[in-house]
């Protein structure tokens, strides 16, 4: 009873990295951009595809491709946000949670236009291994994500806190004015903070691949965790988003031990609500 | 401002008038119903974008939810029909009672979030109902979904033959929408939310209970969004919790309508629903098959260059471009009036 208890809760901490890192770029983009990207999800199905293509041609496996595809969707997701998103900064609310969703469908449509709707996973020799100890065992695709999540935590951290270029986006979030005043661009800030933001989400995509299936639509499975992370974290906190992520994995791993699958989103949900009813700034917010 | 746009805004309320009167004989005689579904379907998202828009647009409350009081809508007129027998139509009334308490409950946990967190919690609530919908299929039928039983043509059972009558519905269905959208905007309740849709704290300091205002205003958004569930239900004889309560289906479309004709507006929601439906009907009828994601694709992408260009939606520039016409022909009358840009 115990042990499956225990268990349930290594597999949500396991899970949790991951979804920690899915989540964290959403968080770092509204937090220094002040734009919610619904679109975000989709880089992850992004990073995905273009994992899934790596392998496929040259055999290198997908979470050791993953500096490549950050570094591809980090590219596009700078394209977006400067020719997209920078335009609509001064506008309306709604402009520019609209044009994210509408970038949103153009990238699920554009991927069902190029790859189909079919169902893809990439093989790799560990895909059903699984990791023995003592009495617990975990899926060995699922630890190797979550080594890799954690390595880009720890990496984005040592970015944020310690590179000149990190202080200088931390910077344009606290105070913009000030931020231009020291000779900071901060236009080249949000692109800078959206690429990054979306590309981790793309490598994060990359990293789950051993696992997970690929197609255009993927994104619309992930959306929700990722809104609950950011939300229960306190959108715009970083640190917030990594614990959040934690959680969130353990909360759906105990649902899936004590309720019907269907029902394990809904959990998920109402944790998502509750936390915007009392806590709407999120358990680490500004 | 007002004063400026509102000789002009007639002027397009007059055409609109003008052409759905001129087209309607043309509708009654088309024979395949083609061009009468996309009226229809044209007419309903105009609607639903003008109900979406007392709290949306007057407000500014981004809703991305407002499925949620849809399917409500829909789900409790086919369920009264089909387990009590009653008539839609009475079905619709109890439809948007539902869709209004369910917005009462909505209230409390998220009227205190503002700005992108209002728009977040509403998502949750929509899907929250779409899985539970789904998950209780002893009364609901879950994914399966709901066919609403057919009783032969006849107007109490809200059943029409041609799709003429249901054209008809979805006309008085759109001016009671527009009607209320109209008293409201006029109203106190309209200027109350226009001030807090500045700036909650400043429409406070005023002495407009924040609150409340939003409260009736998502009340009546969310019985006149139910309302058209029902209508939806009975036009399409078939409903399942993943199209009803879809984000993509009708939370986003129904926002789009109302933003793309012009947020805040009476007519815009007409505008953008006559531009966006028949185009994505169109695109959806030319590609099929393997090229079905070319129809999603160009919607999305006119869509992007739409916002970019009007972010504040057709309608303004339709009344900007009247106003730029009338300025031109008074200053080509008298030169010298013309002052400034």
């Amino acid at each position: 009873m115990i042990t499956n208890l225990l268990q349930a809760i290594f597999n949500g901490i396991l899970t949790g990295g991951v979804y920690a890192v899915v989540s964290v770029g959403l968080s770092l983009v509204f937090g220094i951009v002040d734009v919610v990207n619904f679109a975000q999800p989709e880089f992850l199905m992004m990073g995905m595809f273009v994992a899934y293509f790596l392998s496929i041609a040259t055999g290198i496996d997908p979470i050791m491709a993953s500096p490549l595809v950050f570094l591809v969707v980090f590219l596009f997701g700078a394209v977006v946000q400067r020719f997209l998103i920078q335009r609509v900064l001064n506008a309306p609310l709604v402009a520019q949670i609209f044009l994210t969703v509408a970038v949103a469908m153009v990238m699920v449509s554009g991927a069902q236009l190029l790859f189909g709707a079919d169902f893809r996973s990439a093989p790799t020799f560990y895909a059903t291994k699984a990791l023995h100890v003592g009495p617990f065992q975990f899926s060995l695709p699922q630890f190797l994500a979550f080594c890799a999540s954690s390595i880009m935590a720890l990496l984005l951290w040592i970015f944020m806190e310690r590179t000149d270029v990190g202080r200088c986006i931390k910077a344009t979030a606290q105070n913009r004015t000030a931020a231009i005043l020291m000779g900071i661009n901060p236009y080249r800030m949000y692109v800078l903070a959206f690429a990054i933001g979306t590309g981790l989400a793309g490598a994060a995509g990359a990293v789950i691949l051993p696992y997970s299936y690929v197609f255009p639509t993927i994104g619309h499975d992930w959306g929700l965790i990722m809104f609950t992370v950011v939300v229960l974290g306190g959108l715009g906190s970083v640190p917030g988003a990594l614990l959040a992520g934690l959680i969130v994995g353990v909360i759906q791993s105990l649902t899936s031990v004590y309720m019907p699958t269907q029902l394990q989103n809904l959990v998920v949900f109402i944790v998502f609500i509750l936390t915007l009813a009392y806590r709407p700034a999120g358990l680490l917010g500004r | 401002m007002n004063r400026v746009i509102n000789p002009v805004l007639f002027k397009v309320v007059r055409w609109a008038f003008l052409a759905t009167v001129l087209l309607l004989p043309l509708l009654i005689f088309e024979n395949r119903g083609y061009y009468l579904r996309i009226a229809t379907l044209v007419l309903m998202f105009a609607g639903l974008g003008g109900a979406w828009n007392i709290i949306g647009g007057f407000a500014n409350q981004v809703s991305l939810g407002h499925a949620a009081f849809f399917g409500v809508g829909a789900y409790t007129s086919t369920l009264l029909l089909k387990y009590i027998g009653l008539s839609p139509w009475l079905g619709m009334v109890a439809a948007g009672v539902i869709a209004g308490l369910l917005s009462l409950m909505i209230a409390v946990p998220t009227f205190r979030l503002r700005g992108h967190y209002f728009a977040l919690g509403t998502i949750a609530f929509a899907e929250v109902l779409r899985i539970l919908f789904l998950y209780f299929k002893g009364i609901t039928e879950g994914p399966v979904g709901l066919s609403v039983p057919y009783l032969g043509d006849s107007v109490w059972n809200f059943q029409f033959s041609g799709g003429f009558g249901y054209y008809v519905t979805a006309l008085a269905l759109l001016s009671l929408t527009c009607f209320v959208a109209y008293r409201v905007k006029v109203g106190r309740l309209g200027y109350q939310l226009r001030a807090l849709s500045n700036s909650h704290e400043a429409a406070e300091v005023v002495g407009v209970d924040t609150y409340r205002a939003k409260l009736w205003a998502s009340i009546l958004s969310s019985m006149l969004t139910g309302a058209w569930g029902t209508f939806y239900a009975q036009y399409l004889y078939f409903i399942d919790p993943d199209t009803v309560f879809g984000f993509w289906t009708f939370s986003v479309k129904m926002a789009m309508v109302a933003i793309l004709g012009g947020l805040g507006t009476i007519w815009g929601p007409l505008v953008g629903s006559a531009f966006l439906i028949p185009l994505d009907e169109w695109t959806s009828a030319v590609f099929t098959g393997n090229l079905a994601a070319v129809s999603r694709l160009i919607y999305g992408g006119l869509l992007i260059a739409l916002i970019l260009w009007q972010p504040r939606g057709l309608l303004f520039w339709f009344t900007g471009l009247g106003e730029r016409w009338r300025r031109k022909r008074s200053s080509l009358e008298n030169p010298e009036a013309e002052t400034g840009p």
